[in-house]
């Protein structure tokens, strides 16, 4: 599955959902909600991409997470221009998180709860930190701290399938009605 | 069953991110919908981080992550740079969920 869907949050659910032995259609359906938010991701990128051959980007596409997606916005951010920082993250992301899954499923049950050691606050770390060095003016704050906050709200009242997708898509508005 | 669950997720999650890539806009972009894409990769990433500093594990955060968020912050704030950060946060949030 991981070399097929690459998409943590979606794999997750998929797995859940197969336990309750949900519809195929359902199964399909909440997939594509989940991962609606690449498509914002794909579209902030694509400026960036447009110099590729259709090729070319359909390979970027494929290999479009959160991590990667991140990564490569804070590269661009900082005056980059090279795509093979995408490239080259992208793919070590790809490889590894499929040599992950094949430890996980021999090692599993030998490494208990993750959560105790704070490794699964490392990637948020990251994304705060990437957020923090490409705030530029004002209003790059408050849209960040807005999404944020609705994005979290929205999970705590259970809609966290829609929370990044509502939440990433609304407070880029506030760019659109301030001035600078 | 589950094969076809899992092909037909595949091609899901691959068009969505595809899709964007690949069809064009002719001419140039009105302003609004330029700062509109200025502003969105921030808030997709900070739309990321909500979630989990807020509702870690889907339930309301028992204080570790906004506090190891805060951390980070003032941490990359300070060095301009996202490893410390990253330390700085990983070593709160464990401290944190021992006591």
């Amino acid at each position: 599955m991981s070399l097929l869907v690459f998409a943590g949050a979606s794999q997750f659910a998929m797995i859940r959902l197969f336990s309750e032995s949900a519809p195929t259609a359902i199964v399909i359906a909440s997939v594509l909600f989940i991962n609606l938010r690449h498509a914002l991701m794909a579209a902030s990128l694509r400026s960036q991409f447009q110099g590729l051959p259709v090729l070319g980007r359909l390979f970027a596409a494929f290999v479009l997470t959160d991590e990667a997606f991140a990564m490569a916005t804070g590269h661009f951010r900082r005056g980059g221009r090279s795509l093979a920082y995408y490239a080259v993250f992208a793919i070590s992301l790809y490889v590894l998180w499929n040599v992950a899954t094949l430890g996980g499923i021999v090692l599993g049950d030998a490494i208990g709860d993750p959560r105790r050691y704070g490794i699964d606050f490392a990637i948020t770390a990251t994304f705060i930190g990437i957020v923090v060095l490409a705030i530029r003016h004002r209003s790059d704050a408050v849209i960040a701290i807005a999404a944020a906050l609705v994005a979290g709200g929205l999970a705590l009242a259970g809609a966290s399938t829609i929370a990044v997708i509502t939440a990433g898509a609304l407070a880029p508005l506030i760019a659109v009605f301030t001035r600078r | 069953m589950i094969w076809i669950a899992i092909v037909g997720s595949a091609v899901a999650t691959y068009l969505i991110r595809s899709i964007p890539f690949v069809v064009t806009i002719r001419g140039r972009l009105p302003e609004a919908a330029s700062r509109y894409l200025d502003a969105l990769p921030v808030a997709i990433i900070a739309a990321l981080v909500g979630p989990a500093v807020v509702a870690p594990a889907g339930a309301l955060t028992h204080g570790a992550e906004p506090v190891a968020a805060a951390l980070v912050i003032a941490a990359v704030a300070w060095r301009q740079s996202l490893l410390p950060g990253v330390i700085v946060g990983v070593l709160a949030v464990a401290l944190f969920r021992l006591i």
